[in-house]
């Protein structure tokens, strides 16, 4: 087994050579540090496209689990384009969820135990805070963050139920967003 | 890609915005998406804006504050499954309300004529005076002749029997008029009072 590569906190690279060359034994530090930086950002990819926080998860868990089975496998050839790797592999699960064709139980079964626990962003859970701030806003701004993210709606389809244009919902979208992040992270209060 | 914390060409806000809303095209969406996939930076305010939206979504699906929105936005929450008690309030009219514990949300119909009306502003009329609340520059949809106001279901369950009015001004160049006055006179239900 090759000499592993340390870790630097700038190179995804390293991560896949290393869990590549690791093969047939396991870089088990390595491979942690590949789900520990990816995990949280293919829960984002399956929040965006499949709105549910479930199915995000499901998502998660197959990508990493896919992800590390290519690695294992030498599949990626360039490992400089790994995210480009997880990319691919965020849309085609999206499309077998999407699909009902999901393989996650054959993952698990066999690569379960290279995936470890993965802390994952939980919401804000002050949400007195958020509530206090949103009421800060003019109205149109609470309005608009409301009916927008209620159900992520875009702005064509909001600004005709509010008779605005959609450069207007956005222009109000975005002073409202920025206002509200400046209150809740105290900056306003 | 890297996962430095700091990031050459940082995708900018709106685009976060935009591409959580679902409104770039699909080349930008996948760009936007390769990228953030390889960047810790962007990621996480991606995770942010994320964060964010659903303390919105948590806080707009619990009626967790007061809110003008259209007549649209009330079917969605109806489609949602959200129990919503409506009241319609004729012009210069009042209405006799209450809310039990099983309602989601209470939102009232100010009918209003609101051609010609550039800026509106809605008064919360407290009684015996105790006071006004005014909100400025609310949105409308004049041909849709009224507006649509969301209560917190929560405070208006903790309602003793009260009387309260809400009213709706026209302002235009520094000189206001009032379009209408509406009643609410607030029962608590049998369930509420328990």
């Amino acid at each position: 087994m090759p000499v592993a590569d340390p870790i630097t906190p700038t190179d995804d690279a390293v991560l896949a050579r290393r869990v590549a060359q690791a093969s047939p034994e396991t870089d088990h530090e390595a491979e942690a540090e590949l789900c520990r930086r990816f995990a949280p950002r293919v829960r984002l990819y399956g929040l965006r496209h499949l709105r549910d926080e479930a199915a995000a998860a499901d998502l998660m868990q197959q990508v990493i689990l896919m992800t590390l089975e290519r690695l294992r496998a030498g599949a990626l050839r360039e490992p400089e384009r790994l995210a480009s790797f997880v990319f691919g592999m965020c849309r085609m699960v999206v499309l077998d969820l999407r699909r009902g064709t999901a393989r996650r139980e054959s993952l698990l079964e066999t690569y379960g135990d290279a995936l470890l626990p993965v802390e994952t962003p939980q919401p804000d859970p002050d949400h007195e805070r958020l509530a206090h701030c949103l009421e800060r806003l003019p109205e149109r701004e609470r309005t608009i963050l409301m009916m927008s993210f209620y159900d992520d709606m875009p702005a064509e389809a909001l600004a005709r139920e509010l008779s605005l244009s959609p450069a207007n919902v956005r222009v109000i979208r975005h002073r409202g967003l920025e206002r509200l992040r400046g209150c809740v992270t105290g900056g306003d209060s | 890609m890297n996962t430095s914390s700091s990031c050459q060409s940082p995708l900018d806000w709106r685009t976060l915005v935009a591409y959580w809303l679902g409104e770039l095209d699909p080349d930008s969406e996948a760009r936007t998406e390769e990228h953030y996939l390889g960047c810790a930076q962007c990621s996480r305010r991606l995770e942010e804006l994320a964060s964010l939206a659903q303390g919105i979504r948590a806080l707009t699906r619990a009626s967790g504050v007061n809110a003008v929105i259209s007549e649209a936005f009330v079917q969605r929450l109806v489609e949602h499954g959200l129990q919503v008690r409506e009241y319609r309030v004729p012009l210069n009219g009042s209405v006799n309300c209450t809310v039990a514990p099983e309602d989601d949300f209470v939102v009232s119909r100010l009918e209003a004529p609101l051609a010609g009306v550039t800026r509106l502003d809605l008064v919360y009329v407290y009684p015996e005076g105790a006071g006004e609340m005014r909100y400025e520059d609310i949105p409308f949809a004049a041909a849709s002749g009224g507006v649509v106001v969301s209560t917190p279901i929560d405070t208006v369950l903790a309602l003793p029997t009260i009387t309260l009015q809400m009213r709706l001004l026209a302002v235009d160049n520094g000189s206001e008029r009032v379009i209408g006055e509406y009643t609410f006179n607030h029962t608590p239900s049998e369930q509420a009072k328990d």
